[in-house]
């Protein structure tokens, strides 16, 4: 009942927080754009006035972008290093916005203002881009241990079967995935606490973070599974759409922009429920013991 | 005496058996050479060891004092003999696990000890480190139509580290195992001025070279083992813990066996085809995909180049602990690769099964010196693998086949040509050792594979077929050359095009086989300009007035080619202009620029040069077409495509 609570009251707040979400949207559309629309350009001026683009109207070829030589191996270096600040970048900026939303999807927060918004963010950004820098680093830990040394050891063993070998990497990444939500557990009570209490450390709030999850596990467990299950979904189905859509008009063009964005604040909204229903959750621990606070 | 009557009742026995029919009805080929082999695998000491008794028939007018032969396993006696040298490394994990092979015992026909008459050449490179080529000085020399007949004693020590040939841990794959002749050609055979053996050593960027022969081995090993070869397996034995198998093989170039006891057996029928597949326990599941594979592949080949002959077929998909003996090739056996988890859509398996099976008939069948002249086996096989993965697993996914990313076969090949540095760093036409920086695949199997691609656009797709079936049929269980595959393609263009293409095609083979150019053509303008009338003092009528009488809205215009690279090439130019009208000119492509000029109401919209793509050998597609209007709705909805998957990406993996 309890995780049902936190999933319908989360669903609320997210909604209600729709303008944090066209925010978040919004820049990080500007920051992946300031990004790619160079290297659109460059691309552009790469083929010049050839013909050989048409082609790209089958699908993605190969053969067309390794026809650009040098100029080809500059894309991909540039996409590269793109990819790698964008993320950093993202990395700072959704620190900063995060703390915008903890704060909106609170239960005394009825009225969304932008400035109360941006002075949360500014207020929780340090100690969120602390919280999700060593929660991200859990992450990447707990990847290497189930993934990266099972798969080093299939490699490496001589004595392993192929299904041996397969079973064992499948297997760790199988206990990855169903650990995952653990970690993000940990990361949103410890903004969720750090968000009720502003000037405490933010590595107390990692320490409640650790101690709440395990806690309270099966309601924050079962409650985390099917919010991640929807961003998953969704992500699926955008794999399963996007390759079959390859419109060759203008007008083509600006539905697909629009209905990728659309598709991506979405996204966000889900995340914001995420956000919403551990709120709700952290917040019903206060209700039971206020020491929380 | 008594020696002597026995090696000549041995010389009668082995005549009369590769005389004689087992498989097919007639013989395929000369049978210069026979084989019957008798040896025991011990599992312990990685060995193969036993007697062997050969002949070699001088079909020559030559009177040959000598015999030479091939001991390929002692390529992998150190890291010193000239495989190792040319490749690096080193030919076992441990001192005690390199190959080699020794014999022990050598006598002729009259029971004569010829050891003492053996030594070790090294025609190639003269390291007295390698010992891969033997030389027998013979007691008589053999004349024109004498049977020289040998009996050996020896043993070979697989190498640990598998290059093709090797054991790893209880898995075998005996290759290049056995005492193997030569070649001995007379001269008018290739490019032999004088008759003289052809046994070149055992390199690293090479294969092999031998006459179509006829094998009986026997091999005792372990009853565990699962044993595959190149031969119909004619009866099995057991004793003890050991059982016997016999196999006998008719008109092939080499004979390769393997044992392994986890492997999983697997036969099917195609026509009158039985084919065995040998594939680790594990991976059961590829069973169907390959045998889907080998069967597009009989049936492609053997509709567009010549039946396949024999009646049975193996093919091994090794463990991963064998893996260094997949993708190779021994006529009626060959090695593929998969793994237990391959997606449907990666048609890798798939790609090497067609390409070794291909092997029967390119070096199988049509015997070529893969020491000399590689692409004539590896490149020609290359193209077809192409052809038939793109036929049978989709145009655009011979390789990959996923609804985001389809990557055809035959584009693969030319982006390794064309994108490769060293592309004109030297021409096709290279023993297989002297391919430099590294050149030898690209070089032999995908700048080969790509021409004969261009060939096919230039002559078309039937007359490329006619082309290896009268190949087929001239030079089937022969020794073809280069040259001679030159010669059949120029009959065969002859017969379908006439003087076409000029009066043979070695203006094609002179740039593509033996040149090192390179082909590029683009488009350098499009000239649109509005009909100056005449103005001033002029001497003459003006005649485009008096066609076009609207001279008010009459341009000239211009399509401006260039010829960047030193090959020249017969091309088609598609220009399309602004009415919707087009016109497919024709370019013999050899001047360095040329323009086809238009007057009329109309203006040229866009220049396609080959449009259909047929000139695979272009290293530039992109300048082969200029627009004025460039279609930027195909990039943009990639890159609108890219933009939504980074900002997914960043939204999962943002907290």
């Amino acid at each position: 009942m309890r995780i049902l609570n936190s999933l319908r009251a989360g669903i609320f707040r997210a909604l209600r927080s729709w303008k944090g979400v066209l925010i978040v949207w919004f820049l990080m559309f500007i920051l992946v754009s300031a990004f790619m629309y160079p290297l659109r350009s460059s691309a552009d001026s790469a083929f010049g006035t050839s013909m050989i683009t048409e082609k790209l109207s089958d699908g993605f070829d190969i053969e067309i972008f390794a026809g650009l030589g040098p100029v080809f191996k500059s894309l991909v270096s540039f996409f590269i290093s793109g990819i790698l600040i964008v993320y950093l970048s993202g990395f700072l900026l959704n620190s900063f916005l995060a703390g915008g939303l903890f704060n909106i999807v609170r239960e005394d927060e009825i009225k969304f203002s932008g400035k109360e918004f941006f002075r949360a963010g500014a207020a929780n950004f340090w100690p969120f881009l602390i919280i999700s820098l060593i929660v991200t680093i859990v992450i990447i830990l707990l990847g290497l241990i189930l993934i990266g040394i099972p798969s080093h050891i299939a490699g490496a063993s001589d004595n392993l079967s192929e299904k041996g070998a397969f079973n064992l990497v499948i297997s760790g990444a199988v206990v990855f995935l169903v650990i995952i939500p653990l970690p993000v557990l940990v990361a949103d009570y410890a903004r969720a606490w750090k968000t009720v209490n502003g000037n405490s450390s933010c590595f107390r709030a990692i320490g409640f973070g650790f101690s709440y999850t395990f806690r309270n596990f099966l309601s924050s467990f079962f409650t985390m599974v099917p919010l991640m299950l929807a961003q998953i979904i969704l992500g699926l189905f955008i794999l399963k759409i996007s390759p079959g859509w390859r419109p060759v008009t203008g007008s083509g063009l600006f539905l697909l922009l629009i209905f990728s964005q659309l598709i991506l604040c979405f996204r966000i909204l889900l995340k914001v429920w995420r956000y919403a229903s551990i709120t709700y959750l952290f917040e019903g621990s206060l209700k039971v013991n206020p020491a929380n606070q | 005496m008594r020696e002597t009557l026995i090696s000549l009742t041995g010389l009668f026995l082995i005549i009369q058996i590769v005389s004689s029919q087992v498989i097919n009805k007639l013989p395929l080929s000369e049978r210069i050479t026979g084989y019957k082999i008798d040896v025991t695998l011990d599992t312990d000491a990685k060995t193969a060891g036993g007697n062997m008794e050969a002949f070699w028939v001088n079909k020559s007018s030559d009177t040959v004092p000598d015999i030479r032969m091939h001991l390929y396993m002692n390529a992998f006696r150190s890291n010193r003999t000239t495989f190792y040298k040319e490749s690096g490394g080193s030919p076992g994990e441990e001192e005690k696990d390199p190959g080699w092979i020794e014999i022990k015992s050598f006598f002729d026909k009259n029971g004569v000890d010829l050891l003492p008459m053996m030594e070790f050449i090294r025609p190639d490179d003269g390291n007295t480190e390698d010992k891969t080529v033997i030389r027998l000085l013979l007691p008589e020399p053999a004349l024109p139509g004498d049977t020289v007949f040998v009996k050996i004693n020896f043993v070979t020590k697989l190498p640990s580290k598998i290059r093709r040939t090797g054991y790893s841990d209880n898995y075998f794959f005996v290759a290049q195992w056995f005492p193997k002749f030569g070649v001995y050609e007379p001269a008018g055979m290739r490019y032999a001025t004088s008759g003289a053996w052809n046994c070149h050593q055992f390199h690293a960027n090479s294969e092999f070279y031998s006459n179509h022969s006829v094998y009986d081995v026997t091999i005792s090993l372990p009853e565990s083992y699962v044993t595959g070869s190149g031969g119909k397996l004619i009866s099995e034995t057991r004793e003890g813990e050991m059982k016997t198998l016999t196999f006998r093989a008719e008109d092939i170039v080499d004979f390769a066996w393997t044992a392994w006891p986890d492997y999983a057996l697997f036969n099917d029928k195609w026509g009158n085809v039985n084919i065995t597949l040998l594939i680790p326990k594990d991976r059961i599941k590829q069973v169907d995909r390959q045998f889907a594979a080998v069967k597009n592949a009989l049936e492609y080949l053997g509709q567009n180049v010549g039946p396949y002959p024999w009646p049975h077929l193996t093919f091994v998909d090794p463990p991963s602990i064998g893996a260094g003996a997949g993708g190779m090739e021994y006529t009626t056996l060959f090695t593929s690769g998969s793994s237990y988890f391959m997606p449907d859509f990666i048609h890798i398996p798939e790609l090497v099964t067609v390409h070794e099976f291909g092997h029967a008939y390119f070096m199988g069948m049509l015997a070529n010196n893969e020491f000399e002249e590689p692409w004539l086996d590896e490149g020609v096989n290359s193209y077809w693998e192409e052809r038939i993965m793109d036929h049978y697993y989709g145009k655009n996914s011979g390789v990959l086949d996923h609804r985001m990313l389809k990557i055809p076969d035959i584009a693969y090949s030319r982006l390794s040509y064309v994108l490769s540095p060293s592309r004109q760093a030297v021409s096709n036409n290279e023993y297989s050792w002297n391919y430099p920086h590294g050149t030898y695949s690209m070089m032999s199997y995908l700048k080969t594979a790509t021409w004969l691609h261009t060939l096919e656009g230039i002559v078309g797709e039937e007359t490329m077929n006619n082309i290896f079936r009268q190949y087929y049929r001239k030079w089937a269980f022969r020794h073809p050359s280069g040259k001679d595959f030159v010669n059949v393609v120029n009959e065969a263009v002859r017969t379908d095009h006439g003087d076409k293409f000029g009066p043979d095609m070695n203006w094609f083979f002179d740039q593509t086989l033996y040149g090192t150019g390179i082909c590029d053509y683009r488009v350098s303008g499009i000239i649109n300009r509005k009909y100056l009338k005449p103005a001033g003092i002029t001497e003459s009528a003006d005649t485009v007035i008096n066609t076009w009488p609207n001279s008010d809205s009459l341009y000239t215009s211009a399509a401006q080619l260039e010829r960047i690279g030193e090959v020249m090439l017969p091309l088609d130019v598609l220009i399309h202009f602004t009415d919707g009208s087009e016109a497919l000119e024709s370019w013999d492509g050899k001047a360095r620029f040329k323009d086809f000029k238009y007057t009329g109401y109309r203006q040229i919209q866009w220049v396609n040069i080959d449009p259909d793509f047929k000139i695979r050998m272009d290293v530039n597609f992109n300048n082969n077409s200029m627009t004025k209007d460039p279609p930027k709705a195909p990039l943009h909805q990639l890159f609108s495509k890219i933009t939504t998957f980074v900002q997914y990406f960043l939204s999962v993996m943002l907290l």
